[in-house]
């Protein structure tokens, strides 16, 4: 039971770390690398909470994809991949900003019942059962905004656009 | 049985989305802007598993499959990003979203 916590406070302590550090580091490529640590940790907290489905989704679609798409339009959009980035200052207003949006959210967990309760664990199959059937409607709506996504990128990125 | 509290979890997954909502606020370079929303959108995300994972009898898969619907949306919103990204730089030959004001009157 223990040990459990004990990996729930390291894997939440990484996952801010290193996203307060993809923010703050003045090189995009090493954005990119800490922000792939945060995926992987959070894929972990996943692991961590009984959900291996979502894990491995997160692993696959985020630590892979998304990364190396981001690191492919770092690449494409400047001369040298390790060139700084030019310093923009931290005003108080969007710090202040992000602690009130912060406070406003942990005082909503305030209101929560304070009790441990025994975590769930579900069977990947039944999973997959509810995704396709109660949500199936979702899922084909999806389907319809990744389709609209990829037509309006391509139609975006196209050569010879005026 | 893991037994876990949710105080912890709600408490990350606030800090998360506070740091998302930062870097939206202070950053001007296009890619780390929406390196911010998916901070944010992964915080939601995390609810969602979160909530699923403490509900009782089997309505927790509603959550789970809700958080698999939205990693889905998430990674269109970063293919559509990235087109917006490659058509601002062939336009403006930067990726600075403070230079992208040719929609202004």
């Amino acid at each position: 039971m223990i040990l459990e916590e004990l990996a729930f406070l390291a894997l939440a302590g990484v996952a801010i770390v290193t996203a307060v550090a993809a923010l703050l580091v003045r090189e995009l490529v090493h954005t990119i690398l800490w922000v792939a640590i945060f995926f992987v940790d959070l894929s972990a907290i996943y692991f961590l909470l009984d959900a291996p489905f979502l894990g491995v989704l997160q692993l696959g679609v985020y630590a892979g994809a998304v990364t190396i798409l981001l690191l492919f339009g770092i690449m494409t959009t400047r001369k040298r991949i390790f060139s700084r980035e030019a310093a923009t200052g931290i005003g108080p207003v969007p710090l202040a900003l992000a602690l009130v949006t912060f406070v406003f959210l942990v005082s909503a967990v305030g209101q929560l019942p304070q009790s441990t309760t025994t975590l769930q664990t579900y069977d990947p199959t039944a999973l997959s059962v509810n995704l396709f059937s109660t949500n199936g409607p979702w899922v084909l709506l999806l389907g319809l905004v990744m389709l609209a996504g990829v037509s309006g990128a391509i139609y975006l990125v196209r050569e010879g656009r005026e | 049985m893991t037994q876990l509290a949710l105080t912890g979890f709600l408490g990350l997954s606030a800090a998360l989305f506070g740091i998302g909502i930062f870097g939206i606020l202070t950053r001007r370079n296009f890619i780390l802007l929406l390196i911010s929303i998916e901070i944010a959108m992964n915080a939601a995300i995390l609810n969602f598993v979160y909530f699923a994972a403490f509900a009782t009898g089997t309505n927790g898969l509603t959550g789970q499959s809700i958080a698999v619907i939205l990693i889905g949306f998430a990674a269109t919103e970063v293919a559509v990003g990235l087109a917006i990204v490659l058509g601002l730089n062939r336009l403006k030959g930067t990726i600075n979203v403070a230079r992208a004001t040719d929609l202004k009157l």
